[in-house]
């Protein structure tokens, strides 16, 4: 069916670009996505003026057009947008392939911009009144006392640990591997907001609960910025003056057993602790013809520890039921699986998988400031519970 | 401007998931289902994606549960929900695997899979299915 006209490796990414990560940007969205976007296009040696293309997340308050205005683009043709949410950036870089090899555009910027921390912030309920309706389903979850995707992915862990006979502190272990594996690689990374945060996993253990079994660590950082990166053909690549990593695949997934409204509502599916990621990953490692233990380096998306140590699983990385029993040394550069080795969102940045989409190239192009040595498959995923998406990048030979 | 500490309430009059408020409102715990294939439709909605019929029909259910998973809050989010408190998500016995979240004041002693039982608390107009454990012969004595 549709497999049978995906060409592994057609386009590539040919820039990526990202602003600072910081708590307070004091630049506005459209900005960020400006700066992005043209550092992706330096990086790429495209000018800006010839981008025909503009991919974003459904949840990104900057426009297509208003982007384009501000590169001074020439002639727009082609704008879409995935998601949801951060189950976006792999499909996002998806529509981008969709369209150039449909003859919509030929040179797609693909971007995530916000103030996640300065800006609307998640969680915070407001003062509306009365919630939910209109296909949000909000009133069942928001006046029930679930209101942050915290409290959601807390539920999701204890269930987690119940169904596969683990204890708290056993689900804590692998968490903290988790945990402890990004905040190493993000005291190696100058450009990761925990650069200069050095964590035992007594220091992880100590942090402050906010949602039991979740610590604070367990929580990604809330984040101002933005990351773009730029797609086009594999043929016109070489052609450019910047280095082309070649997409091998990208899939997107929801699965059976998808409840309608956003992410609250994953928890009256069938199964909450196995996640659309399982749907996407043999489309996924189909359309790239290799399988996980091919994968040389990972990006997870990491919004909280669970969801990661889930996807390890999903992806075929770990047996079900087994992820916790990883170690910090199994998931860091050396071991098993190198997991997010800029510090993912929890220990890099929150820019809703971009800058994992970013760090994946940079790892076959051999320039992470943590780089697997020789990667020749680099695996990105963008996450569940509402959908997932995933990419796999390969070097070009 | 609204008080930023009144309770937060769900909206009660939304054509897909209103009659769930409206029998709570007259004491019942009610489930959507399709009225062709029977099937129990959480989240309510008309569509039913069992058989692709299209209907309204409610069924007013048990009152038990088990539950399935929860988490203690510690950290304070909205105004009208002092913390520590935790929510609970519970499976309704004699349902095809409807689960509902609830919130239950403090941390008490909880184990996935114990039995649990619907109370209804009136929050100004509306009025919100809440669980709690199943009180012992002891307890209830």
């Amino acid at each position: 069916m549709a497999d049978a006209s995906w060409v592994p490796g057609a386009c590539s990414i040919v820039g990526i670009g990202t602003t600072d990560f910081s708590k307070a940007s004091g630049r506005s969205p459209l900005t960020l996505a400006a700066q992005a976007s043209l550092a992706a296009l330096a990086d790429a040696g495209i000018d800006r003026r010839d981008v025909d293309g503009i991919v974003r997340c459904d949840m990104d308050l900057v426009a297509p057009p208003a982007l384009a205005d501000s590169l001074g683009v020439r002639d727009l043709t082609y704008w879409g947008e995935a998601g949801p949410g951060g189950s976006g950036p792999a499909a996002m870089v998806g529509q981008a392939v969709a369209a150039i090899r449909a003859g919509l555009a030929s040179t797609v910027v693909v971007f995530r911009s916000l103030n996640g921390r300065s800006g609307n912030r998640y969680g915070l309920v407001g003062e509306r009144g009365a919630v939910g309706g209109d296909g949000s389903y909000d009133e069942f979850f928001l006046p029930f006392g679930m209101q942050t995707p915290g409290q959601f992915f807390a539920v999701v862990a204890r269930r987690y640990a119940h169904e596969h006979g683990l204890s708290i502190d056993e689900l804590s272990h692998g968490l903290g591997s988790i945990a402890l594996a990004a905040r190493a690689h993000a005291n190696s990374n100058p450009d990761a907001q925990f650069f200069d945060r050095a964590m035992t996993r007594d220091d992880y253990l100590a942090s402050r609960m906010l949602s039991d079994p979740l610590r604070l660590f367990d929580f990604c950082l809330e984040t101002d910025g933005a990351a773009a990166v730029v797609v086009t053909t594999t043929e016109r690549a070489r052609d450019l003056a910047g280095s082309a990593v070649p997409i091998l695949s990208v899939a997107q997934g929801t699965g059976h057993g998808v409840q309608p409204g956003q992410m609250f509502p994953a928890l009256l599916r069938p199964s909450t602790t196995s996640w659309p990621s399982a749907a996407a990953a043999p489309t996924l490692f189909g359309r790239a013809g290799v399988s996980a233990s091919d994968i040389d380096v990972a990006q997870i998306y990491d919004c909280f520890t669970i969801t990661a140590l889930i996807q390890l699983e999903d992806y075929g990385f770990a047996p079900r039921g087994t992820a916790a029993g990883l170690t910090d040394a199994d998931l860091s550069v050396g071991g098993v699986l190198p997991l997010n080795t800029s510090g993912g969102h929890l220990s890099e940045g929150y820019i809703h998988g971009m800058n994992h989409v970013v760090e994946g190239v940079r790892q076959i192009r051999g320039t992470s400031t943590n780089q697997v040595a020789g990667a020749e498959l680099s695996l990105v995923t963008s996450a569940p519970p509402p959908g997932a998406s995933a990419l796999i990048l390969g070097a070009d030979r | 401007m609204t008080d930023p500490t009144a309770p937060l309430l769900p909206v009660t009059d939304d054509v897909d998931t209103g009659g769930f408020f409206l029998a709570a409102a007259r004491g019942e715990l009610a489930i959507r289902i399709c009225s062709e294939c029977r099937a129990d439709l959480h989240l309510p909605r008309e569509c039913c994606p069992h058989c692709g019929a299209f209907s309204r029909e409610w069924r007013p259910v048990s009152g038990t549960g088990t539950l399935y998973s929860w988490t203690v809050v510690h950290h304070q989010v909205h105004p009208a929900f002092p913390v520590p408190y935790t929510v609970v998500l519970v499976e309704v016995d004699d349902t095809d695997g409807v689960r509902l979240v609830s919130r239950i004041a403090g941390c008490p002693d909880l184990e996935v899979g114990q039995p649990m039982e619907v109370w209804f608390e009136q929050v100004g107009d509306v009025t919100l299915p809440q669980w709690r454990p199943t009180a012992t012969q002891e307890e209830s004595a």
